[in-house]
């Protein structure tokens, strides 16, 4: 029923230089005096599912926007693909591939679902926009977007506004838009907060296979069935700290995980 | 030497206005969250309600056709007495506009708050230039004035006084929102609105008395002017670009900021004034205007941080936009249905009617600019101009033939679209507002006044279009207006609003749709949110300019008037009040509001009330503001939408619903 028998085994001590997508070394983050995360090592290598939990306020939310450039580091370096990343501005990191979605959806209003969708697979630069406007672009690739709306499950309500979906509908929206971009790693934020059991489980089957489709996945969650589920391996923060780092199998069994984050409960009854 | 020091010192006049003014609005935008445009009319509103109470005891009422006059004593009346009483009035007025307009507002878009006040804005001025006239009215001095040596110069004395008050203004201002509890209050509102009315104070009933307070200072400003100034409506109402600037410079939060800035604006102004005077190189007309404008715009770009925003419950909302379903047989039903129209018509309607084919190119530029990208521009106007006289420049001087000067023309407006449009990286909303009103002073009084340029002011002749020797000119011989130059203009005007729909569904129009609704999913989503600002900023100016270009060739002759901010304001007002995010919206400001255009001529010709057009269109813009923030064409009249569907019936096979509204009441 899991498919933690796609698990390869892949160990975090067996990463080679090569085949990490994206690297992030030493981060730190700080609003003012408030340190949000400190000194997080952080490697999700290519086809992977990597899951980043913690309690809240723990710096989760934080870590994302600091990898996709929506928040300055105060120290620490990222790498994706090999390059330097660190400055690039964040439309630039989504068009090189590092997708995301946002804890609170953040979908555009204005738009129906499919042109939500359309508008991240576009990736056109504004001289091929204005041409378009007067030589309009023949046979513009709708894959990304049929495939992000099949994979989410989307295909009914493509043409509603956002404000016509439920809140289910719309945390999936905006997982579909993040991944009609194609790209090679997404980073969610919560992805599952606002469905019910069986959603959860059925995005999980879905995220599960994304690797396969090239694209690889950071997951941030409170459902502990749903990334102990599907992950390869798990970063555990606390305070901003990493406490913890391993097979979902270490995670569960780990008292500082069990003490720092679930307040001596035992891990969720999965497997 | 000393000259120079005397200019310095006579600047501390109008610097004192500025200063006043702007502490006006700053406890305003810290109070109730608005910034008012309608501060300095309010200010020029009760200069006259202090002039007629003085001349001749009649107090003044802010409409026009009703009575609006009534008589208190009969006769001249002493100063003081009549200050107070017009302060008294000012504090009413106050209270009345917080209550009726305002408090409305409390929770609607910085958009539809800044119509609402530049629609008090318009309404105000032109009652007051249908009540009292647009001449310059002079009042005797307030203020001491004898003349005192100093060190071999004559201080004004006035100047000093007048900056002597904005002094203890500002320090008293400070002090009270410093120290009492009232001020406290005040402070704790803005800070957090639910926070205040959950510790019992209710946020409303602060603002109202805060909003007059800040009236009766903006009166006090007013009549304190008059003697230096004259009064005259639309130079007193225009006052609120520097006002504005200042407050700014204090970003809408620092009393004493707002005095000291006012102040040495006021003298820096007067200072180039002088300079201009010695150094004869100098563009001698404008510069004293637009230099100081010109360092506000520079400087808020390059350093503005975020205004202070303020802890208000916001429920932000943009204009809905429309969806055009069928953009090419709409297109062609519109050509058809225009080009009927001029036909029908002749003489002056006729010209009416091309008139509004340009007011919708005009209004077509904010539905891309403010409809679609969610940015404000109040310089729409001045790059109309820019291409009008460019148009003369390039097909007189340079030879250029038609549709390449016309082309070349429209496109001179793109430069200055995108330099204005710098500041909207960085800013947006009110600042946004204020900075482009400032670009279109410093081209309104630097470029529109050089005379080389314009031609000064009898203007400068355009050449008839010519296509090939085929004339499109608007005149020939005694045939005038003629109807090939109005399809000529229907033509580029359909031309513009298909590529406005088109827009709509295409990769650039989503990409400015997501921007506007969100910027940080935006770049998610992998979109230069800047750049597509830019993209908008200059397509909208090339629309604004091509509507210049139609402008010159329709007038023949191309003058600074035309181009005035003020006309950049009554645009803004117009097209959000007749529905910023549709094509139908523009056709309805171009048709039904412009004052120029086919309904108001018709309503002159037939009733002669067309005076009266921006005094209902100031109205009809604060009422949509609080009422209907979606516009007119949102929500289009029942008989509109009938006409429109029979329409559609006889003249196409299928559902032909420009906009999706319309659909909608389909259902
Ligand atoms: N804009 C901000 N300004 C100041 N502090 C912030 C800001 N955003 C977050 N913080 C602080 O940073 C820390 C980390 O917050 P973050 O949102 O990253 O946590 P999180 O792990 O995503 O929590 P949650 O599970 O609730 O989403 C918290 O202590 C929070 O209070
Ligand atoms: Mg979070």
């Amino acid at each position: 029923m899991e498919p933690r028998s796609l698990n390869p085994g892949r160990e975090s001590q067996t990463r080679e230089p090569g085949s990490a997508l994206l690297s992030a070394s030493n981060l730190r983050v700080t609003y003012g005096p408030v340190v949000a995360v400190d000194d997080l090592n952080l490697e999700v290598s290519e086809g992977s599912v990597v899951g980043l939990i913690g309690p809240n306020g723990a710096g989760k939310t934080t870590a994302i926007d600091a990898l996709t450039g929506y928040h300055p580091l105060t120290a620490g370096r990222v790498l994706f693909k090999g390059a330097e990343i660190t400055k690039m501005r964040p439309y630039r990191r989504a068009r090189a591939g590092l997708g995301r979605t946002f804890q609170s959806v953040e979908l555009f209003d204005d738009l129906t679902v499919e042109e939500n969708l359309q508008v991240a697979a576009d990736h056109l630069g504004i001289g091929r926009a204005l041409g378009d406007l007067f030589l309009p672009i023949r046979g513009r690739s709708r894959e990304g977007v049929e495939w992000a709306l099949s994979l989410c499950d989307l295909g009914d309500v493509a043409d509603r506004m956002p404000k016509e979906l439920s809140a289910g509908q719309r945390k999936l929206a905006g997982v579909a838009r993040a991944l009609a971009q194609r790209p090679r790693l997404v980073l969610l934020d919560e992805p599952a907060a606002g469905l019910d059991t069986d959603e959860s489980v059925e995005l999980g089957k879905r995220l599960r296979t994304m690797p396969e489709a090239g694209v690889s996945v950071l997951i941030v969650d409170h459902d502990m069935s749903l990334v102990l589920g599907i992950c390869d391996e798990i970063h555990v923060l606390d305070f901003g700290k990493s406490i913890a780092h391993g097979t979902p199998a270490q995670i569960r069994d780990n008292d500082d995980v069990i003490s720092a984050y679930l307040g001596g409960e035992r891990v969720g009854h999965v497997g | 030497m000393s000259s120079y020091t005397l200019f310095l010192l006579l600047g501390l006049g109008s610097g004192a206005i500025y200063a006043v003014l702007a502490l006006g609005l700053v406890l305003k935008y810290r109070s109730a969250g608005v910034v008012d445009f309608g501060h300095s009319a309010t200010a020029m509103f009760i200069a006259y309600v202090y002039l007629f109470l003085r001349e001749n005891g009649t107090v003044q009422l802010p409409w026009t056709i009703l009575p609006h006059e009534f008589t208190l004593t009969g006769s001249e009346m002493g100063t003081a007495p009549a200050m107070i009483l017009a302060l008294i009035y000012a504090a009413v007025m106050g209270l009345i506009m917080y209550v009726l307009i305002y408090r409305p507002l409390r929770h609607a878009t910085p958009l539809a708050r800044i119509c609402a006040s530049v629609g008090v804005m318009l309404y105000l001025q032109a009652v007051a230039v249908l009540n009292f006239g647009s001449q310059p009215k002079s009042t005797p001095n307030i203020l001491p004035n004898s003349p005192l040596q100093v060190a071999g110069i004559t201080v004004p004395v006035d100047r000093l006084w007048l900056a002597g008050l904005v002094v203890v203004l500002a320090a008293a201002l400070w002090a009270v929102y410093r120290f009492t509890r009232f001020g406290l209050a005040t402070r704790a509102a803005a800070e957090n609105e639910e926070g205040a009315a959950v510790i019992g104070l209710s946020a409303d009933r602060i603002a109202a008395v805060n909003w007059v307070i800040a009236t009766v200072i903006a009166g006090l400003a007013g009549i304190l002017i008059a003697p230096i100034a004259t009064i005259q409506p639309a130079s007193y109402t225009l006052f609120i670009v520097p006002a504005l600037a200042v407050a700014l410079v204090a970003r809408f939060q620092s009393f004493a900021i707002a005095a000291a800035a006012g102040l040495a604006l006021g003298m820096l102004q007067s200072e180039v004034t002088k300079v201009v005077s010695v150094l004869s190189w100098l563009p001698q007309e404008g510069l004293p205007q637009a230099l100081p404008f010109l360092v506000i715009v520079i400087g808020m770009t390059l350093l503005a941080k975020r205004m202070a925003s303020r802890g208000e419950i916001v429920v932000q909302r943009n204009p809905s936009l429309g969806r055009p379903s069928r953009p090419y047989a709409t297109t062609a039903m519109c050509f058809a249905i225009g080009t009927l129209a001029l036909v029908a018509t002749h003489g002056s309607l006729r010209f009416a009617l091309i008139s509004s084919f340009i007011w919708i190119c005009l209004s077509l530029s904010l539905v891309v600019l403010t409809g679609y990208v969610g940015q404000v521009s109040l310089a729409q106007m001045a790059f109309a101009g820019i291409s009008a006289f460019c148009l003369t420049h390039i097909a007189d001087q340079l030879g250029i033939g038609f549709p390449f000067s016309m082309i070349l023309a429209s496109l001179a407006a793109v430069p200055l679209g995108l330099i204005v449009g710098l500041p909207a990286l960085r800013l947006r909303g009110v600042n946004l507002a204020v900075v482009t009103i400032a670009a279109a002073l410093v081209l309104d009084s630097l470029v529109f006044n050089w005379t080389w340029f314009t031609g000064g002011l009898g203007g400068t002749k355009v050449g008839n279009p010519n296509l090939l020797g085929w004339d499109l000119g608007v005149a020939h011989g005694s045939d005038y207006p003629r109807v090939i130059f109005g399809i000529f203009t229907l033509a580029v005007v359909c031309g513009v609003g298909l590529l406005v729909a088109r827009l709509r569904g295409a990769p650039a129009g989503r990409m400015m749709i997501a921007v506007r609704s969100n910027e940080r999913a935006a770049a998610a989503a992998g979109i230069n949110v800047g750049r597509t600002k830019l993209f908008a900023f200059g397509l909208s100016s090339w629309i604004a300019g091509l509507g210049g270009v139609l402008f010159a060739y329709a007038q023949q002759t191309v003058s600074p008037p035309t181009f005035e901010t003020f006309s950049s304001l009554t645009l803004v007002a117009i097209a959000f009040v007749a529905g910023v995010g549709r094509i139908g919206g523009a056709v309805f400001a171009g048709i039904m509001m412009a004052s120029t255009g086919l309904f108001v001529s018709f309503l002159d010709r037939e009733f002669s009330i067309g005076k009266y057009q921006l005094v209902v269109a100031g109205l009809l813009l604060t009422i949509t503001a609080i009422k209907q923030p979606d516009g007119v064409a949102a929500n289009p009249p029942p008989p509109l939408v009938a006409a429109w569907r029979w329409l559609n019936g006889k003249l196409s096979s299928g559902p032909l619903n420009s906009h999706r509204p319309v659909a909608e009441s389909e259902r």
